[in-house]
């Protein structure tokens, strides 16, 4: 055998291992209950969401994201960490949909007209939209809007 | 009896969706001739080929040139115009709207791709053994494109379209384009993107018909079509690098695209066939001089084309949604189709041929570090990074699919796999450059050393922000690993790289009088150098970027105030001094007003009008006035409203349409009342809302005492799309740019960020310097081979 040989055997068998590794170690967006957009549980099924927004009567924040949209990931690694804006999600039933794959989630994108991440949409029990937030904001305006959807409701 | 023959003619064959049957037939005709010419080996059949080929052609020339004519009058019967334009937007964006979407898109890609393919048929150069079979090929990849064009047309009638539509509807105005593409790069990114995608349609068919022939047992076509597919893949490359350079430039200046580049699934998807073509390049020069890859590079080659199917599929598909949405039609099986079947004949054909005929590489090269060991290392690593980025593609959708479980891919996924990749790349094209020199003490000393230093650099880092990336500590450990070097490992094998591609030039070229090869040789130069300065300037710029945001307020008395308005941004870093500001809404209310005429088509029940009054008259206690002396009248309550002969007026009102059958004494007529009428000098205020605001404020920032930056930044809201769009402010300087951004502006005030982004022009001046290194690579061997 060849050094050549070896060295493309080599390779292919290295990448065979970097496919499996790579897939498997890729961090869990989401499972069958909740989906975690910066650590946090999220609510995958609009009606789940509504549901436990009327028993703890809280109003629903819709977080519209996707896999590639770097503005998600500021507010994942950002905004959602701050501890103030953290305090205010407690008052909120969070639900956050893939808009690649919005699933059960398809109708209340349409209703919003969420056609690009991220999307912030605030609303009560009864679907009835109390905020809107299209794009990206600065932490201190993403508060202020959570601020204003708990007054609203 | 023509209208018989007329009503048999479905609503959807209109002229252009026509123009495109005619092409789809006598493109198949075109390769079904030219592939029994190939069979039969006869070229009796010339005159039909020249013939139906030129027709297709033609034909998709006229449906291209006639849907741009459709766009520039404003033919919103088409529904493609209709959904990709609107009256006032400016000539470039009402041409450059023909490619705005799916199928005009495709329709551009056809074009392109017939008339390379023809040329082939044409041109008495491209003529000799499997020509035909090339020929055929390209051919009917075009008549493939135009199948799918007939059952999804850019030309289908907004009734087809729209369900529920009288059959004269006439829309007043298109609805718009999406917004991020009024930008002039539209007019260069992608005609130069679908030009690459057609050329490489060439090599794909020299591919297969070489594996075609060999099954056959005739002779190598690749070795007879050496030169003209080195220059095929050679140009390719140039504009599918100036392609993604042009996207990266454009992306660089939108918000919200992620900057020059973002790992988005199309950057991603148009990266992998790139690299593949880098790796082809390599693979057939390197076959050009030893012989070596006789089966890969025309495989290799071959192979191009299906990826460039990918990553449209990736665009398109709404599998992977991107920045490039906008352009998601649902793709039909059409490209799905020929990515199959292109796909089979790439992949399939060599393999095939290797199976059954045993590998190709007679290398009796025994040694590890050979010439020919070393060059395959950097093919394959060529490979391993286009494979980097499939996968990243590809595994949460196999995984969700299997699993159910959904996984994200980040940018580090793409960042730390690829970079010790690179870095391997670096030393070891090094390597290969000093092995070249016939270095061979120098070489393996020289890379153990810089090998040395990469390690070392990796553990230095000043501060933490010259660490790769911040892992988590429940990342997988590769990324901890990879994520915790400093930045500066990337130095040593840069600088590696290109000092010794820079003495391999200065030994190769010195003394050597001939022209063309000095060309040559500068052109490989300045290709890895580039390269180089590339690949530093792309790790340090964001790694290194630093923000700021500020807050201006007050802008409406800016223009009324001598003073200018002056903030601190929120860290002090920056004083911004805000000299203008202003507001322009498109269109302004005598634009937006219809005509008579086009009341009467537009169905609207509300519409806005604007016309000279002709005449007046009471009906019943109502004043009407003619407008233009047509059938379309303006009534009121007389008390209210005063029609003066003579007078042009704006009015907004409800629409009273009848058809001809009812004698009213008018086709329409609109109830408006004093508030929604006016002059055209005094027009009534609040009757339609614009579709564009564009604000403008004049800034100048400083940092310290120092003007970092001076000019116009500008933020658009589109009404009708609820979006917003950014024109930066770019400071360009040597050591990086100063970038400035607002989120949003208003008479109120707007935010503001400022980023600096070091380095920024190096990557573009690197990419240039590649491709100024591929021409000079063109014109120097196009130099040899006439000599």
């Amino acid at each position: 055998m060849t050094p050549r040989k070896l060295l493309t055997i080599l390779v292919l068998v290295g990448a065979l291992g970097f496919g499996y590794y790579s897939m498997n170690a890729a961090p869990v967006m989401s499972d069958q209950d909740y989906t975690y957009q910066g650590g946090i549980e999220w609510h995958e099924d609009p009606d789940e969401a509504l549901s436990v927004a009327e028993q703890e009567d809280k109003p629903v924040l819709v977080y519209y994201w996707t896999t590639w949209c770097t503005y998600c990931q500021d507010y994942e690694d950002d905004h959602y960490q701050n501890e103030d804006i953290q305090e205010l999600l407690d008052e909120y039933v969070l639900l956050a949909i893939n808009l690649d794959e919005p699933g059960d989630g398809s109708a209340l994108a349409s209703d919003h007209d969420a056609l690009y991440p991220p999307m912030h949409v605030i609303i009560d029990d009864n679907e009835e939209i109390l905020g809107q937030l299209g794009g990206f904001t600065e932490e201190d305006r993403f508060k202020e809007e959570l601020e204003a959807g708990l007054a609203a409701s | 009896m023509s209208e018989t023959v007329l009503s048999m003619v479905p609503a959807s064959l209109t002229a252009g969706t026509l123009l495109i049957v005619i092409a789809a037939f006598t493109g198949t005709l075109a390769a079904a001739l030219l592939f029994y010419s190939y069979l039969a080996q006869t070229d009796e059949l010339r005159k039909p080929i020249l013939l139906t080929s030129g027709i297709a052609t033609v034909s998709l020339v006229i449906a291209h040139l006639y849907l741009t004519y459709q766009f520039i009058v404003g033919d919103y019967t088409n529904a493609y115009v209709y959904q990709n334009s609107a009256d006032h937007l400016d000539l470039l964006y009402k041409v450059t709207g023909v490619y705005a979407n799916h199928e005009g898109s495709i329709l551009l890609w056809a074009t392109l791709t017939a008339i390379v393919a023809t040329y082939t048929v044409y041109s008495s150069r491209f003529q000799g053994l499997g020509s035909r079979l090339v020929q055929s090929l390209s051919l009917g990849v075009v008549a493939t494109f135009a199948f799918m064009l007939v059952t999804q047309s850019p030309f289908t009638p907004i009734e087809v379209a729209q369900s529920g539509v009288p059959d004269n509807y006439v829309p007043a105005d298109g609805s718009g384009i999406n917004a991020l593409l009024i930008d002039p790069w539209m007019a260069i990114h992608p005609p130069i993107t679908f030009a690459s995608y057609a050329l490489l349609v060439v090599p794909f068919a020299l591919g297969v018909t070489h594996f075609v022939s060999l099954f056959r047992g005739q002779d190598s076509v690749f070795k007879e079509w050496l030169p003209s597919m080195i220059i095929w893949l050679r140009v390719s490359w140039l504009l599918l690098t100036a392609a993604i350079l042009f996207g990266a430039i454009w992306a660089y200046g939108v918000l919200g695209w992620g900057g020059f580049w973002s790992w988005d699934p199309v950057e991603t998807a148009v990266l992998i066939p790139w690299l593949w073509l880098t790796a082809t390049l390599h693979a057939t020069n390197r076959y050009s001089k030893t012989g070596e890859y006789k089966l890969f590079a025309p495989a290799a080659a071959a192979f191009v084309f299906p990826l460039i199917i990918f990553a449209t599929t990736v665009v398109r598909s709404g599998v992977f949604r991107s920045v490039h949405s906008f352009a998601a039609g649902g793709i039909g099986a059409g490209v799905l189709f020929l990515m199959v079947v292109t796909g089979i004949l790439a992949i399939g054909l060599p393999l095939a041929y290797w199976l059954l005929n045993g590998g190709d590489e007679s290398s009796t090269d025994r040694n590890w570090l050979s010439h020919g060991t070393i060059f395959h290392a950097v093919v394959l690593s060529f490979a391993v990074l286009a494979f980097i980025s499939v996968w990243g593609l590809l595994f949460p959708v196999v995984r969700s699919t299997i699993t159910g479980v959904e996984v994200g891919v980040g940018q580090d996924h793409y960042n730390l796999w690829s970079y010790p990749v690179v870095v391997a790349m670096l030393i070891v094209g090094g390597l290969y450059a000093l092995l070249d020199m016939r270095k061979r003490r120098l070489a393996i000393g020289a890379t153990v050393a810089i090998t040395l230093a990469t390690l070392v650099a990796a553990f230095i880092a000043p501060s933490g922000n010259w660490y790769l990336s911040d892992p988590a500590a429940h990342d997988p450990i590769v990324y901890r690993i990879v994520g915790n070097m400093s930045v500066l490992s990337i130095v040593p094998p840069a600088l590696f790289f290109a000092g010794t591609w820079a003495a391999r030039f200065v030994s190769r070229a010195r003394g050597v009088p001939s022209r063309s090869f000095q060309m040559r040789e500068a052109g490989i130069l300045l290709i890895h150098v580039g390269a180089a300065v590339m690949i530093i300037a792309i790790s340090f710029i964001y790694l290194f970027a630093a923000s700021s945001s500020a807050v201006v307020v007050g802008l409406e008395d800016v223009g009324d105030n001598p003073e200018p308005i002056v903030e601190e941004s929120d860290d002090g870093q920056y004083t911004i001094e805000v000299t203008g500001y202003e507001s322009e809404t498109t269109p302004d209310v005598e634009d937006a007003a219809l005509s008579p005429e086009d009341v009467l088509t537009a169905y609207e029940e509300n519409p806005l009008v604007r016309g000279e009054i002709t005449a007046v008259d009471q009906i019943e206690g109502t004043a009407v006035a003619q407008l233009d002396g047509t059938d379309v009248w303006v009534a009121g309550d007389p008390d209210s409203v005063s029609f003066e002969e003579g007078e042009e007026i704006i009015a907004l009102g409800s629409l009273f349409q009848f058809d001809s059958t009812e004698d009213v004494g008018a086709d329409a007529y609109i109830y408006t009342n004093a508030e929604n009428m006016g002059t055209v000098a005094d027009p009534p205020s609040d009757v339609h809302t614009p579709r564009v605001i564009d604000h403008q404020m004049d800034i100048t920032v400083y940092e310290g005492d120092n003007e970092v930056a001076s000019g116009t930044i500008a933020a658009q809201d589109h009404t009708d799309s609820q979006m917003n769009t950014n024109d930066p402010l770019i400071q360009r300087g040597l050591t990086g740019d100063t970038y400035i951004v607002a989120t949003e502006i208003d008479e109120i005030g707007a935010g503001l960020t400022i980023t600096e982004y070091p380095l920024a022009n190096q990557i573009w001046l690197g990419v240039i310097m590649g491709m100024v290194g591929m021409v000079l690579l063109l014109v120097g061997d196009r130099r040899r081979d006439t000599n």
